[in-house]
């Protein structure tokens, strides 16, 4: 392969402003972590809203929950990606379009719709997560909680939650991690994430295989530490005797 | 006597296949009243009705006087009023000792902290595990679990006590341990309905036997009765095997 490797390119200057090709990707990496964080605060909230929702006896609540699970987790993340971008604005009253789509800044209006878009998604998946942890407990539990008198929204949040969210931490790491991954789904709609940055690079200056590397090198770096910290935070909360204390 | 526990004509069905028949049977305050019977004859499902656990579609429950059946009744609070202990004991297993014992106290009763934390020792102390109060379920051998589970349903001050299979998922060494603690109970006065094989237990500590098979109650007499001479064949069967060991 004839190709000439130049790893000092991050320090060339991008010919905008003073801007050095580094800092192209810090911004990028900015941009992946702030979608990245509150669309995972949103898909907690809600997919643990319906994750209880799914276990309820009351069947059209539950029954609101599937349909959600279903919808979200059967159309691809890309398609749903341009349905909120491109489509749903369309249909905001006629103050909210001029408002999303002129008012706004370019790079706003894309970075809602990707948080929007990922956030619900993966609610989707996190339901599912907790629907799986709170059926995992032996009945008995919810059963010796009603004995001693709990209404059904304190057994949930004083003995079934506690326990399914300590046994679905594993999975949910995956979950986090995922939301970081698919954040990069953004380039698409324009917004200068991590990825719309690596191929801005690349494409300025040529250095295409440098560029790349060291998305892959950051996106690795980014997801082992989210590793690293989940694994103290299950380590924190871990119960002696419990399954998933480490032999504690 | 007055009835604490009385069961009027409860039956049960899951879908069309009827797992109790007309059970009627009372426990009257202070006594202590053993339900025994083949495996799949309805104790645990009938125990399960005094505190509406299990929902039934016939006939009355009452429980201090109020019907647990009525759509009307706070459950919740009728629930704090009577004890259960469970076959799994079913602590839970990411709160300790202490906070097994006070949680119920705090969120259903609204009582303190300390006052919940002192209560739950004090009954702690009293099934001889004051030591373990720092630790977690998942620490203690399945015999002092079941003696928290008890300590935990005590300090509710119940009016009276369930018992659902207490002894039967305990090693041999461990269920006397169990059972000491429940003839201290029995002796003390409280109300109890035991659903268990100890026959040993029957007999020292019962008031009455009741004898279920197929979801129906067999025999309901004193235990003098009961284990001197059954009156049913099913029941003089079902003894004959327990008792040869």
């Amino acid at each position: 392969m004839n190709y000439h490797w130049d790893w000092g390119v991050f320090f060339k200057s991008t010919g905008i402003g003073h801007e050095i090709y580094l800092d192209w990707f810090i911004t990028g990496l900015g941009w992946t972590i702030a979608v990245a964080l509150v669309a995972w605060v949103i898909a907690l909230i809600l997919g643990s809203l319906l994750g209880v929702m799914r276990t309820l006896p009351n069947k059209a609540l539950s029954g609101f929950a599937s349909g959600y699970v279903a919808l979200f987790r059967n159309v691809p993340l890309l398609v749903q990606l341009f349905l909120w971008y491109f489509l749903v604005p369309d249909f905001l009253p006629e103050s909210l379009q001029t408002w999303f789509k002129q008012d706004l800044k370019p790079s706003t209006s894309a970075y809602i719709s990707v948080v929007v878009c990922l956030g619900l998604f993966t609610a989707a998946r996190v339901c599912e997560q907790v629907r799986t942890g709170i059926e995992a407990l032996p009945k008995g539990q919810s059963n010796a909680a009603y004995a001693m008198g709990f209404t059904l929204p304190q057994v949930y949040r004083h003995v079934l939650l506690p326990q399914a969210f300590r046994i679905i931490i594993p999975p949910m790491t995956s979950e986090f991690l995922n939301v970081f991954k698919n954040s990069s789904v953004a380039s698409l709609i324009g917004l200068m994430e991590l990825l719309a940055q690596t191929k801005q690079t690349a494409e300025f200056s040529a250095n295409l295989f440098e560029a790349f590397t060291m998305a892959t090198l950051i996106y690795f770096v980014l997801n082992m530490s989210l590793m690293k910290l989940m694994g103290w935070v299950e380590n924190r909360v871990s119960v002696p005797g419990l399954i998933g204390s480490n032999g504690k | 006597m007055t009835a604490m526990i009385q069961l009027s004509n409860v039956s049960k069905w899951y879908g069309s296949f009827q797992v109790l028949t007309d059970c009627t049977t009372q426990v009257a305050k202070g006594e202590v009243v053993v339900v025994c019977g083949p495996s799949g004859s309805g104790k645990s499902t009938l125990i399960k009705c005094v505190n509406a656990l299990e929902p039934f579609q016939k006939g009355t429950v009452l429980v201090d006087g109020i019907s647990v059946g009525d759509p009307k009744t706070d459950l919740p609070k009728l629930r704090s009023r009577v004890g259960m202990v469970f076959q799994h004991f079913e602590l839970f297993p990411h709160l300790s000792i202490t906070e097994n014992l006070a949680i119920a106290q705090m969120k259903v009763l609204g009582r303190s902290r300390d006052e919940a934390h002192e209560r739950g020792l004090k009954y702690l102390d009293r099934v001889g595990l004051k030591a373990q109060a720092a630790k977690f379920p998942g620490q203690l051998s399945g015999g002092q679990q079941q003696r928290v589970a008890i300590a935990r349903a005590l300090s509710m001050d119940p009016i009276a006590m369930l018992f659902d299979e207490p002894t039967s998922a305990l090693d041999p060494e461990m269920i006397n341990e169990v059972l000491d603690v429940m003839t201290g109970l029995a002796h003390e006065g409280m109300t109890m309905m035991c659903v268990t094989h100890e026959m040993g237990f029957a007999r020292r500590v019962a008031d009455r036997v009741i004898f279920m098979d197929q979801g129906h109650i067999v025999e309901d007499c004193t235990k003098e009765e009961f284990f001197g001479a059954p009156r049913g064949e099913r029941a003089q069967q079902f003894l004959s095997k327990i008792l040869q060991h």
